[in-house]
């Protein structure tokens, strides 16, 4: 790539404040601003509340020479803001083809421990580029976002070595111009922790906040049970 | 019995609405109530990734708009049937809202099913799932991983049954019957 080319880092986040999507995104725009890549980067449900905010995203989209689309895994596939955001796109590619190699890559977390359960998510991200013309350069699939939290990965030590080591190498394939490799695909989805640590964080982490909210003890409610009679 | 028709077709559409009456008049046949959301038309907003339905207002969203009425029909319901394009594969974005706030349904814990982590249960039974999508032209590709993001979406949503399968726009009304009569049996409805 020269030092002209131009990256759309789509988060699909729906979080208006700090995320795990966020965090992995801003590590990649970081990776690719040092290769020389001019990044925009735009939050899909953001960008869908206002007309200015669609075009501004076409606009981005019609300039960039690499996607990234980050996004965290909502009911086993992209959570619904990213995928208007990517119905728009398609539209407006049928209606304005353009004449000029664009590639993606998708990065997808869940909350789940293990990263394959993202599988079908990454699938819909490579067929929206095969409906749109755009070269599939390959997803990464990280379990167990949760940990990140809208944290710098720069302060978080040894227990995203791997995620960040495959970020590091996805952004450098992506920079000349090859798939995103199977060591990155590997290591990416390496656990950041034993499964049976992070459902006890996790079940604590829910507890704790409960609690602040002091819903502890309902926790468990079913507002609905008497509809199910 | 009930049934539910979340229909997330992005605007009238011909075999949308094939697929519509025939869902109706085989779901009257099987003697069950049945209720739709037309959900293009309904005010329904993101999910904003709060978890407050968690750990607010344990088991319903904090947002109040059509979302929770859609979550209360589908708890309400034996039976809830998606009606979509197949977009890259899976659902439409109107679909997908919809979907997207049906998360106070379950309980932030975790359980295994099958090996894998999954949310547990909040309640003691949820309905039947059924999807029926309507592919632009025919692409097994599409069509495959419609079928396995919908049995994903069963594990998930805990459901006793359930199955999927797609039309190609324009089709003959048979074969749209065909289709949707095969899903009613494998879903356990036809038994």
């Amino acid at each position: 790539m020269n030092s002209t080319s131009k990256a759309l880092i789509m988060i699909g986040s729906p979080k208006p404040g700090k995320s795990a999507s966020g965090t992995l995104a801003t590590h990649i725009a970081e990776n690719l601003v040092a290769k020389g890549f001019q990044i925009d980067t735009v939050h899909a449900n953001e960008a869908l509340r206002s007309d200015e905010g669609v075009r501004s995203l076409l606009a981005s989209f019609d300039n960039a020479d690499v996607i990234v689309v980050v996004f965290p895994l909502y009911v086993d596939s992209l959570p619904a803001g990213l995928t208007k955001a990517l119905e728009l796109m398609a539209e407006h590619r049928r209606a304005v083809p353009i004449d000029r190699k664009q590639r993606m890559m998708a990065v997808c977390q869940n909350g789940f421990p293990e990263a394959h359960q993202n599988e079908t998510a990454l699938g819909i991200c490579r067929l929206f580029t095969r409906d749109s013309g755009i070269e599939w350069a390959g997803g990464l699939a990280l379990g167990g976002g949760g940990v990140l939290d809208g944290r710098e990965l720069g302060k978080m030590g040894g227990m995203v070595r791997n995620l960040v080591k495959a970020l590091d190498i996805a952004c450098s394939d992506l920079a000349d111009g090859r798939p995103v490799s199977q060591e990155a695909v590997a290591l990416m989805a390496k656990p950041t922790m034993p499964k049976w640590l992070y459902v006890a964080i996790g079940s604590y982490g829910w507890k704790r906040l409960a609690k602040k909210n002091q819903v502890l003890d309902r926790l468990h409610d079913r507002p609905y049970q008497e509809s199910r009679k | 019995m009930k049934a539910l028709i979340l229909n997330g077709s992005p605007e009238p559409n011909p075999t949308a609405d094939a697929v519509r009456d025939i869902l109706l008049d085989e779901l009257r046949t099987y003697g069950l109530e049945t209720r739709e959301f037309v959900l293009r038309d309904e005010k329904i907003a993101y999910c904003t990734g709060c978890f407050g339905c968690w750990i607010k207002t344990p088991g319903e969203c904090v947002i109040d708009d059509a979302g929770r009425e859609v979550t209360k029909a589908i708890m309400e319901s034996d039976l809830v049937v998606y009606l979509t394009p197949v977009t890259f594969g899976g659902y439409s974005s109107e679909l997908k809202k919809a979907l997207d706030r049906m998360i106070p349904m379950l309980s932030p814990f975790f359980t295994k099913i099958g090996g894998e982590i999954h949310h547990q249960e909040r309640y003691d039974r949820y309905p039947g799932m059924m999807a029926v999508g309507i592919l632009a032209e025919p692409n097994d590709e599409s069509a495959r991983l419609f079928e396995t993001l919908h049995s994903r979406n069963a594990i998930n949503g805990n459901a006793p049954g359930s199955a999927a399968g797609t039309v190609v726009a324009g089709c003959e009304v048979d074969d749209i019957r065909t289709v949707v009569e095969a899903l009613f049996s494998k879903t356990g409805v036809a038994q």
